[in-house]
């Protein structure tokens, strides 16, 4: 296990047109043993940072810690990628075709002074545990989608790595098996106290695998915390939907009656909190509800939407309304389709982002 | 109104797609042809009949008196062709390989240092030998190299080496990237990498540019013909260019000798042709490594 920090940490791409600021100003500290994740739009700069930290990139400015031990500073690598005990999962894998999965899970033990009966027992090991035992005189090509995933866990497993790195790691495996694929891996890396960091532009894969995440953005860490913290209280609006499914809606807060009351077209919600003026407000769709669906306490009745259209989406139906009179679009889920075409709309006041405008 | 147009039939099409064929390799095997029907002549024969006329009376006769005549050359090529095609081969593999992780590493400047060298090798491919005889020639003589095989193979390596990296360099550069960085991050050195994981992918390619290179050096009639003084270490093309017969020029037997020399490269050819048809096809199909 090792703690990992990144002091300042730059990475810029010199084009012809210009520079690129592929990362900007760095500064995190991965807890030794944390599983920590990397969230962010694709070309925000997570898998350069990933790079960065494997040892495949050097940082134009700023340091790189292992231990308080400097492993890259300023555009050099000082200790490099081989040296740094990485287990790497890369986004296709990269397994090695000439060689058998058994061969390529003991490539990493074949570059370490082991003998040959300890290095078969623990590619064996590994095997078991991830299932794969039956399948590893078998070529990468010979080889399922899920398979071939494991395969290239086990290699980065095997030499008990003091970090392990996964890059994008579900996206190329079908929506069935994603989630025993995130399970697995979660478990293992629990099993083994591994320092785990993953990239990922799924919130899925976050929440499934870490328990701290950071938000990168157009190269920079906007936000760090733990995920249902950036899920709840996200620091901007592209934090937000990024991270989950929001409803983005322009509004005004007014007051009446002692009141503040948040309007959005013909919608009436009573908040609280000083905002005043035209607001920019995060609804997130669990906290949306038409009449027909069951409420407990803490929904307010907002006002009549009318149903634009309902599609049928993961297990639910995803209704998209409009408030009368205007023309945002608000989308909730439901568990059947809506019965009429105008309905009441209720809300959880206590679970609106405002964010600014 | 759509206009009307004459459509062939798939019939058709493959016969004149055949006929263009038959064209081509016909003009392309009647000097080769003409090689070999004319080893069969007497003597006579040659001077007398016209060179497409094949032999009246067929007499093994021209083969059997320069078989011997071939036999020290062919030795000697043998052994300069595979240990400098072998050698440039590898090592131009390596340097292929080198230029691909210098082309992809994170050092300021290796992109650019990788062109420069790159284009630097490639001149080298295209300097024609006879522009270095002098330096070439005072090169060997002064590591005393003049007229014997580890000079010919030097001299040979130092024009196949470039050529070798230059064809490989296609090959190479179609593994993808990140099996090298997984191989690093898997402790791997640079020449394990090379030889575990990035040569057994492109053994089409190798072997294709082996091929090239073997028929290359084995039909290298300059080099030798330079850096050779004795009769005794002659390689095969100059062996042939050599032969005219005891006291006078005879064709029918020139023409065996060089039916003869022509035979090793063509036997080469035919037992490794289809690895060398592999890997141009696999280099045409972007070779799906993963």
């Amino acid at each position: 296990m090792v703690e990992i920090s990144a002091k300042s940490v730059y990475k810029i791409f010199s084009k012809k047109k210009g520079e690129v600021y592929a990362l900007k100003d760095i500064n995190l500290t991965i807890e030794s043993g944390e599983k920590f994740g990397i969230l962010g739009p694709s070309g925000a700069g997570k898998t350069t940072f990933m790079r960065i930290i494997a040892g495949l990139e050097a940082p134009t400015k700023g340091e790189l810690l292992f231990d308080e031990k400097v492993v890259a500073r300023n555009g050099k690598v000082i200790v490099g990628p081989e040296s740094r005990n990485i287990g790497m999962v890369f986004q296709n894998w990269s397994l090695y075709p000439n060689m058998t999965a058994f061969d390529n899970i003991a490539f990493p033990l074949t570059n370490m002074k082991i003998s040959k009966s300890e290095m078969r027992q623990k590619v064996e090991e590994v095997a078991k545990v991830l299932e794969i035992s039956s399948v590893l005189e078998h070529y990468p090509r010979e080889l399922s989608g899920g398979q071939q995933q494991r395969v290239a866990l086990a290699r980065a497993i095997v030499k008990s790595p003091s970090v392990l790195l996964l890059d994008e790691p579900f996206s190329n495996l079908d929506a069935r098996i994603r989630d025993s694929a995130r399970a697995l891996v979660r478990d293992i890396a629990e099993k083994l106290r591994l320092t785990v960091i993953v990239v990922s532009h799924d919130p899925a894969d976050i929440f499934s695998i870490s328990n701290r995440v950071g938000v990168i953005f157009q190269g920079e860490l906007v936000q760090v915390g733990k995920p249902e913290e950036i899920y709840n209280s996200p620091k901007s609006f592209h934090v937000a939907r990024l991270i989950g499914e929001i409803n983005e809606l322009k509004g005004k807060v007014i007051e009446e009656d002692g009141k503040n009351i948040l309007s959005i077209g013909n919608l009436a919600i009573p908040i609280s909190g000083g905002y005043r003026g035209e607001v920019k407000v995060g609804i997130r769709p669990e906290n949306l509800r038409l009449e027909e669906e069951p409420r407990e306490e803490g929904w307010v009745e907002a006002g009549k939407v009318r149903v634009k259209i309902t599609t049928y989406e993961g297990g639910h139906f995803k209704v998209t309304l409009t408030p009368l009179g205007d023309d945002q679009e608000i989308i909730v889920f439901m568990d059947k389709i809506p019965k009429e075409e105008e309905m009441k709309l209720f809300v959880r006041p206590s679970k609106i982002m405002f964010f600014k405008y | 109104m759509m206009r009307e147009r004459r459509v062939l039939s798939p019939y058709t099409k493959s016969v004149l797609h055949y006929i263009a064929l038959t064209i081509v390799s016909v003009i392309w095997l009647i000097p080769v042809y003409a090689m070999i029907i004319n080893g069969f002549k007497s003597n006579l024969e040659v001077a007398s009949s016209p060179v497409l006329v094949p032999p009246s009376h067929p007499t093994l006769s021209p083969y059997m008196a320069v078989a011997h005549v071939l036999e020290t050359p062919i030795i000697n090529s043998l052994i300069v062709a595979v240990i400098a095609s072998l050698l440039s081969t590898i090592l131009g593999s390596m340097g292929a390989y080198f230029f691909y992780v210098l082309s992809n590493s994170y050092f300021r400047g290796s992109g650019m240092l990788s062109n420069f060298l790159f284009s630097l090798i490639a001149l080298g491919t295209f300097i024609p030998y006879e522009a270095t005889l002098i330096p070439l020639t005072r090169f060997i003589v002064d590591i005393n190299l003049l007229n014997s095989y580890p000079g010919l193979i030097v001299s040979m390596l130092i024009f196949y080496i470039p050529t070798a990296a230059l064809l490989m360099s296609l090959f190479v550069t179609v593994v993808p990237k990140s099996l090298i960085e997984a191989a690093r991050l898997d402790g791997a050195g640079d020449v394990k990498i090379f030889f575990k994981v990035i040569l057994p992918l492109v053994i089409p390619g190798f072997i294709s540019t082996l091929i090239f290179i073997i028929i290359e050096s084995w039909n290298n009639f300059f080099l030798p013909l330079v850096l050779t003084t004795t009769p005794s270490m002659r390689l095969v093309p100059v062996a042939v260019e050599a032969y005219t017969g005891g006291y006078g020029t005879l064709y029918n037997e020139t023409f065996a000798v060089a039916t003869l020399a022509s035979l090793i490269p063509l036997i080469i050819f035919i037992f490794l042709g289809r690895y060398f048809i592999r890997g141009l096809v696999a280099l045409g199909g972007a070779g799906k490594g993963v």
